[in-house]
């Protein structure tokens, strides 16, 4: 085989153990070779270059086969070749100018206005939320806080950041690079999280995605329902957390309730509740100290606001109010929540410390394994004929939709009238009759995960409120209808 | 970051940008495969960014970069060479070398490429296109354009020729005669 040969075979994969030595025989011995491989490899880098910045494009049909003779056949026949040149230069001017995305909307920020082009350029957002069309056609949608850039159409380096992408079979291949490995599409709905720091993450919602971690990782192939944490080296598989990712169909219902100034009726609605004298805690989580505790700090339910997140078991934010010897006959608990996941183990929105036999009323909130909700307090008894089947009132409606959005959840506790009553994204869900009703006890508390053996709290949560009274049924819609982030 | 920072990011960027295709040609010419190429890249672009600040104002990026991508590559070779086939680690100090001094030419080579990827029949190119694409399957390639895998790596090393040697010709045209 010759050196030619050799080279080719190198360059493409397909050269054996012992061509490889030839060839290194080859290369060591002679500069001219040296050279010529060189050369080579400088052309196989520059057609992968261009290969990047390539669009297909429509091919014409190839004439009929049978053979042109006449004069202005072959009139036709340089007509047609003339056309096709400027075609291809046409595409050609067009591709070298390389217009990898185009902006569809941008939420909370002023740098990506709609109809913006992307070309090969870092950008760096630490607020709101962009969506990109490629010029393949795959919808891409970035997170704050981000910095990431177009390689090419198919290409995207996300360096920090959350990305949902849904990538048409015209997009097969499009391809996040993240610090610690790669995500490659086959055509499919997927998200990747890149944290500020830790390791990068791969979630397919939908079709096949190939993972393949730094240094050595082997491919990984991922499908429906599936996570992998990329690592160096070997990556871990995880657990899914779908509703963890802005997806492009959230994004319109997003942009709407911001365009019509929901923010602000929602600001107005915060600052009205500050007022509130029976206010116990109320947490949006915009002030600059937090609250001690493990978890992650990510965009709340407006672009450019805060929420904190829980993702492993464990990760809590520590609460404590409404304690030093007082108790509330009537309380009322209410929070944002995007949940990241559905069923085990419980998710655990509010729990005061412990659940003491000599603590009655202790206050625990939690979404149990059926994703309905869950409100218990110690020592507490369920009014004969319930039907909760646990001992512990629940609500009836499932409180989670499938897809991953922003729901609403809120629980009224009255002892004297011995009532827990359920409310879903505003609307009245149940009522459960109580036999023994402590006044709630409440004091040092967490958010998010209770007990490290069942209880965690996987997603986000925004602007959690606990009130001394009880709240009407028109004062959670108005709480709901104001802080609703969708329109 | 401070403003001092951002700035220095900004002008980092800028020379990153400007240089990166002849960089990754670079590790490309040194490694197996274009996805190691892409590999050893992401690397040598962390290790551009932290060492930015020792990298002296008025010195030219290229050669800096490339001594770092040499680095790199020679890691990556010791990290997969026990398990890869490789060429061996002096062959490609050598090339690297080289390479590095003869940068000019071999990028108005990639620039002359251009041009010739146009001369191609538009399928041709199509095809050609397919295959560099990331994470192409060659077998299905293959397949749909009528061909074995073996016949269309024969097709990729014609088209490969066909085009070095419209490279040759169109750097001749450029020499002042």
């Amino acid at each position: 085989m010759n050196l030619d040969e050799l080279a080719n075979r190198y360059l493409d994969g397909q050269a054996s153990a012992e061509e490889v030595l030839q060839l290194d025989h080859l290369l060591r011995t002679q500069a001219a070779s040296r050279r010529h491989f060189a050369d080579l490899a400088n052309l196989d880098s520059a057609l992968a270059e261009q290969a990047a910045g390539w669009e297909p494009q429509p091919l014409s049909k190839p004439a009929p086969a049978k053979p042109l003779r006449t004069a202005p056949s072959r009139l036709c026949l340089a007509a047609a070749a003339t056309i096709a040149v400027l075609i291809t230069s046409a595409w050609w001017w067009q591709s070298s100018t390389h217009i990898y995305a185009t902006v569809a909307r941008g939420i909370g920020l002023t740098e990506f206005p709609q109809g913006m082009e992307i070309y090969r350029k870092h950008y760096s957002i630490q607020s709101g939320t962009v969506e990109f069309i490629t010029a393949r056609g795959a919808r891409v949608v970035i997170e704050a806080p981000a910095s990431f850039q177009f390689a090419s159409a198919q290409l995207l380096h996300l360096k920090q950041g959350r990305l949902a992408a849904d990538v048409p079979p015209a997009a097969k291949g499009f391809t996040v690079i993240t610090p610690t490995g790669k995500a490659v599409d086959l055509g499919t709905k997927f998200g990747v999280d890149v944290p500020a720091d830790g390791q990068a993450e791969i979630h397919v919602f939908q079709g096949e995605v190939i993972a393949q971690s730094d240094k050595g990782g082997k491919r990984q192939s991922l499908r429906d329902g599936e996570a992998y944490s990329l690592q160096s080296g070997a990556g871990a598989a995880r657990e899914i957390r779908s509703a963890a990712f802005i997806q492009p169909d959230e994004m319109q219902a997003l942009q709407a309730a911001l365009t019509s100034g929901q923010r602000a009726r929602s600001d107005a609605a915060i600052a009205a509740l500050r007022q509130d004298e029976s206010l116990i805690a109320l947490l949006d989580f915009e002030e600059e100290t937090l609250p001690s505790g493990t978890f992650r700090m990510t965009q709340g339910r407006w672009p450019g606001s805060r929420a904190p997140e829980f993702v492993h078991v464990g990760d809590h934010m520590k609460l404590t109010a409404g304690g030093n010897g007082r108790s509330w006959p009537q309380l009322t608990l209410a929070a944002w929540v995007r949940l990241d996941r559905l069923g085990q183990p419980y998710q655990s929105l509010y729990h005061t410390d412990g659940w003491d036999e000599d603590k009655p009323g202790q206050v625990h909130w939690m979404i149990n394994r059926d994703s309905t909700m869950r409100l218990a307090l110690k020592h507490n008894t369920l009014a004969p004929g319930a039907v909760e089947k646990q001992g512990f009132p629940d609500s009836l409606t499932p409180v989670l939709p499938e897809q991953g959005r922003w729901v609403h959840l809120a629980v009224v506790y009255d002892a004297p009238a011995a009532t827990v009553r359920f409310y879903l994204n505003g609307r009245f869900d149940k009522e459960t009759r109580q036999a023994t009703a402590h006044p709630a006890l409440l004091g040092p508390a967490q958010i998010g995960n209770w007990n490290s053996k069942d209880r965690k709290l996987s997603g986000r949560v925004d602007e959690l409120i606990l009130l001394g009274r009880a709240m009407t049924d028109d004062e959670i819609r108005a709480l709901f209808d104001a802080g609703n982030p969708y329109h | 970051m401070s403003p001092a920072e951002t700035e220095q990011h900004q002008r980092f960027l800028r020379a990153l940008t400007a240089h990166e295709p002849a960089v990754r040609a670079y590790v490309r010419r040194l490694v197996p495969s274009r996805a190691d190429a892409d590999d050893v890249m992401q690397e040598v672009a962390i290790v551009l960014w932290d060492k930015f600040g020792e990298f002296r104002e008025g010195a030219e990026f290229r050669p800096w970069a490339f001594s770092i991508a040499r680095f790199k590559v020679l890691s990556w070779l010791r990290d997969k060479g026990r398990d890869r086939l490789v060429l061996s680690e002096e062959v490609v100090d050598l090339m690297a070398e080289e390479n590095a001094l003869d940068e000019t030419r071999l990028e108005r080579q990639r620039r002359a490429l251009e041009a010739c990827t146009q001369k191609l029949e538009p399928d041709q190119r199509q095809l050609l296109m397919q295959a560099y694409q990331p994470q192409a399957s060659i077998q299905n390639i293959a397949t749909t354009s009528g061909r074995t895998v073996a016949g269309f790596y024969q097709w990729l090393h014609r088209i490969r020729r066909l085009l070095q040697d419209c490279v040759q010709r169109e750097l001749a045209k450029e020499e002042p005669s």
